[in-house]
């Protein structure tokens, strides 16, 4: 287990988040920190409040105890920095792709030459040049869900928040997109929470991961993947380490109740 | 498209045959439908076993509604008619879409009216002729105002069930991109209202025909109402259905006018089934 806390400003900070539905209790003592550029992949079993925890972080619901703040400013409602990449896409369908992808660039008020500027940027890097004019139910899910981070990206955030954004996904997409991603935030480095329930993209993605108790969600334990920048996820996959890891968090997830085993030389900085 | 799909029996285009089997042939099921019901009715006339007295039959007709156009009579009572008409239609629309919106956005507003709405929504509205007849008259302000009660109650209704159907992942979209609520209104709520809008105004032209009929009965005699009841008080009863038949031709045309808009506005729907 290690603090994240290296001395450095993180550019969003979770303190003693406590969130109730009714009497509910579904997150309980949240502390995060998120630093800049830093990928955090958030890992759990469903119901542990995973989805709950990172609208919050978006400012879309309030929580009950504790607070969220972005550079250090609280965040008490939805704010420009952050833009949120949703699990079922969340395209308007009756918007052309183009329309989709500058939605955000347009209710910021951004001028039409700098909205199509950016549109076009962002609608190559995420390699759907040429399906502009197309409506989203015209498009696949894995290109829908590009159209959803460029339309994130197009924002221009600080901070991505990721709700298992390639959940709906058939595997190959998935792992093709999990590569754009990373390729993507090499090219724009930006601070992402990324939320899974897949132990392999937890790792493959995140430089820290975050592993999640349910009901009420709480922090079970948390370490830096050390798969560094510009990775090989081919390599990766096939290497020892990840290997090791993977077997440790499916045990930990496995057994939700006893007490993780540390793994002294993989679980470090 | 090949024109025998429908007899096609191979396996690999068995799909796209299912869907002919179910295109092609409705043409010539309404058709053969057509021919069987009118060419039976005017043969019954033809024959002499339809009394001119209580009913008539197509040729008649036909000559009746040319008589009728000819003589200007027609002409002159569906100009009387379509007054009161699309007078009732051009309230009915913009008040519709208003008390719907205001129903399905604010619920104070809702709580406030629904139970007029919906008692209105259940009551046939020919009962309100007289009461409506006896406040505001039974001259144009009075059939209007059926023609708009007539008109109003399936606009607002789905109008109101359009704004309470948006998808609330997407409100939750606009919320995340910090939109405001009138680009909210713009990229959200009028876009997912238009489809229940059309089908509201398919009906509601529907419904706005029957009012002005109602009205032109009921109330101070006038236009087609007027034309086609004169003469079936005559007992001419080919002349009486001649304004019937306008009638109909001119609800097939209204509701075709609400398709065409349903097509232009909602492209991205059509493309989708192509």
């Amino acid at each position: 287990m290690s603090s994240s806390d290296n001395g450095t400003n993180p550019t969003l900070r979770l303190q003693g988040v406590g969130k109730w539905f009714g009497s509910l209790q579904v997150l309980d003592e949240i502390d995060i920190d998120v630093k800049t550029q830093e990928i955090l992949t958030v890992l759990g079993p469903s119901g542990c409040g995973k989805t709950t925890l990172l609208r919050i972080v978006n400012g879309l619901i309030l929580c009950e105890r504790g607070e969220v703040s972005f550079k250090g400013e609280v965040v008490d409602g939805p704010r420009p920095e952050m833009a949120m990449v949703f699990q079922n896409f969340g395209l308007f369908p009756w918007k052309r792709l183009d329309q989709n992808i500058g939605y955000a660039l347009r209710i910021q008020g951004k001028d039409k030459n700098e909205i199509d500027r950016l549109v076009s940027h962002y609608t190559e890097l995420v390699g759907l040049g040429g399906f502009e004019a197309n409506y989203p139910s015209q498009l696949s899910g894995g290109m829908q869900q590009r159209a959803g981070l460029a339309r994130a990206l197009a924002a221009q955030p600080d901070v991505l928040l990721m709700d298992e954004p390639f959940g709906a996904l058939d595997a190959l997409t998935r792992e093709t997109l999990q590569e754009e991603l990373l390729r993507i935030n090499e090219a724009e480095p930006k601070a992402m929470i990324f939320i899974t329930h897949s132990i392999d993209e937890a790792l493959l993605l995140g430089d820290r991961v975050l592993v999640m108790t349910p009901r009420p969600g709480r922090i079970r334990f948390q370490f830096e993947t050390g798969f560094g920048r510009g990775r090989d996820l081919e390599k990766i996959r096939g290497g020892k380490r990840f290997q090791a890891l993977r077997h440790y968090l499916w045990e930990a997830m496995r057994n939700p109740e006893e007490e993780p085993e540390p793994i002294p030389d993989l679980v470090i900085e | 498209m090949a024109t025998d799909a429908p007899t096609a029996t191979g396996v690999s285009t068995a799909e796209k045959a299912t869907w002919e089997r179910i295109k092609e042939p409705a043409v010539y099921v309404r058709l053969i439908s057509l021919f069987v019901v009118i060419g039976g009715w005017e043969l019954m006339g033809q024959t002499g076993n339809i009394d001119p007295v209580t009913f008539s039959y197509p040729s008649a007709i036909a000559v009746a509604f040319w008589d009728l156009i000819a003589s200007g009579k027609m002409t002159a009572a569906a100009y009387e008619s379509s007054q009161i008409l699309v007078a009732g239609l051009l309230i009915a629309i913009p008040l519709g879409i208003v008390l719907g919106i205001l129903m399905g956005r604010f619920r104070t507003f809702e709580y406030a009216v629904d139970t007029y709405v919906f008692a209105l929504y259940a009551t046939p509205v020919v009962a309100l002729a007289f009461p409506i007849a006896m406040v505001l008259g039974v001259d144009f302000v009075g059939k209007t105002t059926i023609v708009v009660f007539f008109a109003i109650m399936p606009i607002i209704v789905n109008v109101y069930h359009g704004v309470r159907n948006v998808d609330l992942s997407l409100l939750e979209v606009t919320r995340s991109f910090c939109s405001t609520e009138s680009q909210r209104w713009r990229d959200l709520i009028f876009p997912s209202v238009v489809p229940y809008l059309v089908a509201g105004l398919g009906l509601a032209c529907g419904r706005a025909l029957v009012g002005m009929v109602v009205a032109e009965f009921l109330m101070s005699i006038s236009g087609l109402g007027a034309l086609s009841q004169d003469y079936i008080a005559d007992l001419e009863l080919d002349k009486g259905l001649a304004p019937v038949v306008l009638l109909m031709i001119v609800g097939i045309a209204l509701t075709k006018v609400v398709n065409i808009c349903e097509t232009k506005f909602s492209s991205w729907r059509v493309r989708q089934e192509s």
